[in-house]
Order: structure tokens, then C-alpha cells, then sequence
């Protein structure tokens, strides 16, 4: 699961495979701002089934939490 | 073929500057359409009247060609469902848009979104006819806005939340957390839509559809009625190709000029065209029909020199893969779709046909009498063959031409100059704007002509813009349909002119060639008719200039109403 969701994020963000790790901090990616990030959570609920509840995903700052908030 | 679609589409709209405004966030599809067009950076969203109505405002100094404006109804409505409000609300919203279209010299398209309400509140709402009285407000308001201007067009926005379905088009948490309130693939299906509305805006549309008869039109053999009856009729397979039909008769409707090239015996074909009981189709559909045992390449090439179509105007539909690679080897400019496996996908492909080929962004007067001018025109082609002489041909044709008003017929005229290919002396392309600042102008003189014969009207088929500014007046752009080509109604034409110049006062009269890969044919069109060269143009072409007291005495058989 995972490993979908990193391609997942590196495919809306249109960033090399690679770039996103889960070490990733999102404030030292370029594109991943806000609008990014809306579209992101969005593509987890429609594409992986992954929910992260709506106050928790406006406050993620790292893989981290994301993939921990995701349940891996 | 699909992929050359997609690639040509591309090629044409690449340079395309639009915008989309809306009520709600439309960031992220704003971001996905800069990768294929040059797409406004929208200020926020939620303004877009404010966007529109400032002068000053930095969408008007990107000027786009095409706006499109996405609106969400419950937004605009701020939830409140209360019938009397909405129609308020709804009413105030289209004056200020209308307002703020006459504001601005409207130089460019709009697309406006037609009406889906979704809200949860209206799953719980007493009166479940609301959604749909509220909807029907706002559509009442578009479809009067579009009759009124013809610059402004409706985005299907209601069918693409319908063929989604709600549960796959909204996405609540994006609205709550940015205001974006259409799913991810919403949003790119939004994208799709806008693509292809900018690709109708931009590309030719094919005019003629190429039909073939048996497994085509209809399952089976004709002529073998005794051992295969035929397929058509109200049930299974027989009502697949009789909904097929329906949607041939509609593109028909909308101006596609249909055609039949078919191997059978005529009279077993012709029988069941006119008389079997469940066919759509009848003869005075088609414009030409070759039902014979030649080769299909032979008959589509004499039905392009009837109709006086390049090969680029046709497409060919045909069940027999072997006849389709035929064509797209010896015709290659032919458009040859596939043909689909099972008769339940026969209609919804040629639906696609249609959007693919012949779709157009608005539909002309014109368009809705083409197969009466082009089956016209064949017999034209037949009575050449039989008048023995071109010159008899042409007296016997009886042809009148009459200048018509172009500031009336503006849609016709901006048409003509710039979906002309082949007669278009200088290929110069107006948008909207351009066009009523040529009209509005007093520099230039433009002319619009239509053309009549003895086989009936063949509508507003020329138009010529003269640019007076200089110290002589120059012929900015000539474009002719080629439908009427080859009858020297150019040469009346162009005297016509040349006399209307000259009774404002001036002795002579240039005219430009601009050479492009479709407009040979008139190359030699001004030194034809008598004119010198004077200069070569920067772009590329050459002026030419003539003393239109000393011009030659020309060959023409039109009569001027």
C-alpha cells in the first residue's frame, strides 16, 4: 500500500519516481502546495480507498504522518 | 486513428488563449488544461462577474478567444432553495453577465455551464420537483442568452455530472477543505469537455458522410430477401440498425451531407430505401448515391467531383474491413473510422462519429438546407456532362447573384472567411471581434454574396473585405465556397466589386494571393482576370494591382439582382 501511495502522490505532482520517500517532508516539495495537497487527499479516497479524516489532512506536514494517518 | 484525432486536435489547438471562471475552485483544472492550451491564472474564484465587468482587470489584458464560465447552482444560490429568491438571484446573475458581455467589446466566445443543483440539503426537501424547478430557471435564462448572442454557447456541464453520477461527481471533503467540489475525475472529465469544445471552435468539420448499405445501414443482404431476410425492424439486432438510422437522420438535420457507396443491384437497394417499412433513411436523404459494382475508390473520387469536395470532406462507414483499407490506402485524406463489433454499439459510434467529424459550435441557416444545395449541385455536375459545352452549361445554368447584408448575416460571413479553405485568396482569419470592427469600420467595404440558378438558391456563398485605408484600396480577403466554383461567378464577382470601388472614387484596385497548401486552385486568379503585379509581400504572396477603367472585358454568365 505503500508503494501505491507514493506513485500515487509522485503521479499528481508530476515528479520523478523516487522523489517522494517516506522520510518526505511536504513543505520541501515544491509542487505539493495546497492545491496539490487537496488533490492528493481526494485521489486517496477515490482511487486507494484510503480516508484520512478531513481536520487531520489539512494539518499533515510529512509522509510520515500521511502514511500513518493512512494506516500503513 | 484515434491517436492521428487526438494529435491533429492538438495541432489545432495549441495556441488557443481561454479562461474558466467559475463560482467554485477551479484551480486544479485550470493546472491540468495549461498542459495542452494557454489558460487565464484566474484571481480567486467566486468573482468571476467582478473578473468580467472590470475593464482594468487582468482578464482582459490576457484577452482569451474562449471563456468558459462554470457555474455551480447551489453556490450562486447560497443554499437557499426558496423558489422566489432563486429566480431573483438567478435573473440578477444573468443581467450583470449579459451587462458585463456588452461592456466589453465582446470580441471573444463564451461558454456558459448549463444547470445541475446538488446539495444534500435536497435529499431531504419536501417538494422533490424543487431540483428540478430551480434547474429549469436557470436554463430558461441560457437558452434565451444564447438565442440573444451568438458569441455565447452552452458547456454540457448537467450531462457530465449525469453520466457520472452524483455519487462519483462531488467530492465533499475537497469542498470543505478547498472549496474544489467536483471529484478528481470529475474535474478531468470537466477538462475533456473544455478540450473538445475548443477543438470544435478551432478545427474544419468534415461535411460528407460516405454510407455503405448491407451489415451497414442495415443487418443482412439486399436482393437475397428469399434466404437472408433482412435485418431492420422493431426488435433485437433489427432496432439496432434502425436507432442507428435515427442518428444518421439527425446528423443529417444538422447539415452532414449523406451518401451512399454501395455494391448491389440498384433496384434491390433503391427497393428497400423507399419502401421497407422500417427504414429512417429514405432517397431524398442522401445527396448522391453510387450503388453500383465499381470499385468504391472510383465512386468516391465522382462524387468529389460532383459535389466539388476535396477529399478531406469525406467520411466513409463501411462494415467490411477489407473496403476500409482499401480507402485508406488509395484515399488517404478520407476519414475512415472503425466499424464497431456488435449491433448495440452502432449508434452510440456514430454518435462519436459525429462529435469527432462533424461537430460545429453553432449551426447556420445554412447548414440546415446542405443536402438540398449538394444533391442540387449533382445535377449541376450531370447537366455539364450533357450540355455539350461549358459556355451552354453556363447560360443554361440561368445563375443571379445578389449582394446581401453582411452586418445581418454576420455568423454566415465569419463562417465563409474562416472555414474556407481551397477558394480563399489570402486565408485571412477574423474572430468575432475582428469581424464587427471590420463591419463597424470605415475603412473597409465588405460584400456578401448569394448565389442562385435555375436548380434553386445556393445561399450566402462569398464574401470579400476591401480595405480602403491606403492610397489605393486593397482586397484584404476574397473566400468563395466551393460549392459554387467553377462557374466564373468569381469573375462577376470580383467586377462587381471592382465597379462599386470605382464609383467611390478611385481608378484602381489591388488584390492579394497568399499562397497555403489548400488555396492553389486560385493562384492565378488576379493575373487571370487582368491584373499586374506590383509588389511581393512580407508575409509571403504577391499584390497585385489593375486600372479598372482599362480592365479586360470578362467571360461570366450571372445576372445581378
Amino acid at each position: 500500500m505503500k508503494e501505491q501511495i507514493i506513485a500515487l502522490i509522485e503521479e499528481i505532482l508530476k515528479v520523478p519516481a523516487g522523489t517522494i520517500t517516506e522520510e518526505t517532508q511536504i513543505e520541501d516539495v515544491e509542487q505539493w502546495d495546497s492545491l496539490a495537497h487537496v488533490m492528493i487527499i481526494g485521489e486517496l479516497e477515490e482511487k486507494l480507498k484510503v480516508s484520512i479524516p478531513l481536520e487531520e489532512a489539512i494539518e499533515l506536514t510529512s509522509m510520515k504522518e500521511l502514511l500513518e494517518k493512512a494506516g500503513c | 486513428m484515434a491517436e492521428l484525432i487526438q494529435e491533429t486536435g492538438k495541432k489545432c489547438i495549441e495556441k488557443t488563449q481561454i479562461a474558466v471562471l467559475s463560482n467554485v475552485n477551479m484551480n486544479f483544472v485550470i493546472r491540468m488544461l495549461q498542459k495542452d492550451l494557454a489558460v487565464y491564472e484566474a484571481e480567486g474564484y467566486g468573482n468571476e462577474l467582478g473578473i468580467l465587468m472590470n475593464p482594468a482587470s487582468s482578464y482582459h489584458g490576457f484577452a482569451p478567444e474562449i471563456t468558459f464560465v462554470v457555474m455551480d447552482l447551489m453556490e450562486l444560490l447560497a443554499g437557499e432553495l426558496e423558489p422566489g429568491t432563486a429566480k431573483d438571484k438567478i435573473e440578477g446573475w444573468f443581467a450583470q453577465f449579459e451587462e458585463a458581455l456588452s461592456q466589453k467589446q465582446e470580441s471573444g466566445i463564451f461558454y456558459l455551464s448549463d444547470a445541475y443543483l446538488w446539495g444534500v440539503q435536497l435529499l431531504v426537501h419536501a417538494d422533490a420537483g424543487r431540483k428540478f424547478a430551480l434547474e429549469q430557471l436557470w436554463q430558461e435564462q441560457l437558452t434565451e442568452l444564447c438565442r440573444r448572442r451568438k458569441n455565447v454557447r452552452v458547456l454540457p456541464y448537467r450531462s457530465l455530472i449525469e453520466k457520472l453520477g452524483e455519487e462519483n461527481a462531488f467530492s465533499m471533503k475537497m469542498w470543505y477543505m478547498g472549496r474544489i467540489l467536483h471529484s478528481n475525475e470529475a474535474q478531468k472529465r470537466l477538462c475533456e469537455c473544455i478540450l473538445d469544445k475548443v477543438r470544435i471552435e478551432k478545427y474544419v468539420p468534415k461535411k460528407v458522410l460516405l454510407l455503405d448499405l448491407d451489415n451497414t445501414l442495415w443487418g443482412g443482404l439486399a436482393g437475397e430477401a428469399d434466404h437472408t431476410p433482412l435485418v431492420l425492424s422493431e426488435d433485437h439486432s433489427g432496432l439496432a440498425y434502425k436507432n442507428l438510422q435515427r442518428v444518421i437522420l439527425y446528423m443529417q438535420k444538422q447539415g452532414v451531407i449523406l451518401g451512399i457507396v454501395s455494391k448491389n443491384n440498384r433496384e434491390d437497394a433503391e427497393g428497400i430505401l423507399k419502401e421497407h417499412p422500417h427504414e429512417v433513411l429514405r432517397p431524398e436523404h442522401f445527396a448522391v448515391q453510387k450503388i453500383n459494382w465499381k470499385s468504391k475508390a472510383e465512386n468516391i473520387e465522382e462524387i468529389a467531383a460532383e459535389l466539388n469536395l476535396g477529399m478531406d470532406s469525406f467520411v466513409f462507414f463501411d462494415d467490411n474491413p477489407a473496403e476500409r483499407q482499401l480507402i485508406k490506402e488509395l484515399l488517404p485524406q478520407v476519414a475512415v473510422p472503425d466499424f464497431p463489433d456488435k449491433p448495440e454499439e452502432l449508434a452510440p459510434a456514430m454518435a462519436e462519429i459525429y462529435r469527432t467529424y462533424f461537430a460545429r459550435p453553432f449551426v447556420t441557416e445554412e447548414d440546415l438546407n446542405k443536402t438540398r444545395q449538394y444533391a442540387e449541385n449533382a445535377k449541376r455536375s450531370r447537366m455539364k456532362e450533357s450540355a455539350g459545352s461549358f459556355e451552354g452549361y453556363l447560360k443554361q445554368l440561368g445563375i443571379v447573384m445578389k449582394r446581401v447584408d453582411p452586418v445581418e448575416n454576420v455568423e454566415r460571413l465569419t463562417q465563409l472567411v474562416n472555414k474556407t479553405n481551397q477558394f480563399n485568396l489570402t486565408t485571412k482569419r477574423y474572430t468575432q471581434g475582428q469581424i464587427r470592427e471590420v463591419l463597424a469600420s470605415e475603412g473597409k467595404r465588405v460584400y456578401l454574396y448569394q448565389v442562385s440558378d435555375c436548380f434553386g438558391d445556393n445561399g450566402q456563398v462569398a464574401a470579400v473585405v476591401v480595405d480602403l485605408e491606403g492610397e489605393v484600396p486593397v482586397v484584404e480577403e476574397f473566400a468563395m465556397s466551393c460549392r459554387v466554383m467553377g462557374r466564373n461567378i468569381e469573375d462577376a464577382i470580383l467586377e462587381d466589386v471592382e465597379q462599386d470601388v470605382q464609383a467611390a472614387g478611385y481608378a484602381r484596385l489591388r488584390g492579394r494571393y497568399v499562397p497555403t497548401q489548400k488555396n492553389q486552385p486560385v493562384k492565378e486568379f488576379y493575373p487571370h482576370l487582368g491584373y499586374g503585379k506590383c509588389a511581393d509581400l512580407a508575409e509571403g504572396g504577391t499584390e497585385y494591382e489593375i486600372e479598372i477603367a482599362k480592365a479586360p472585358k470578362r467571360v461570366y454568365y450571372v445576372e445581378k439582382a
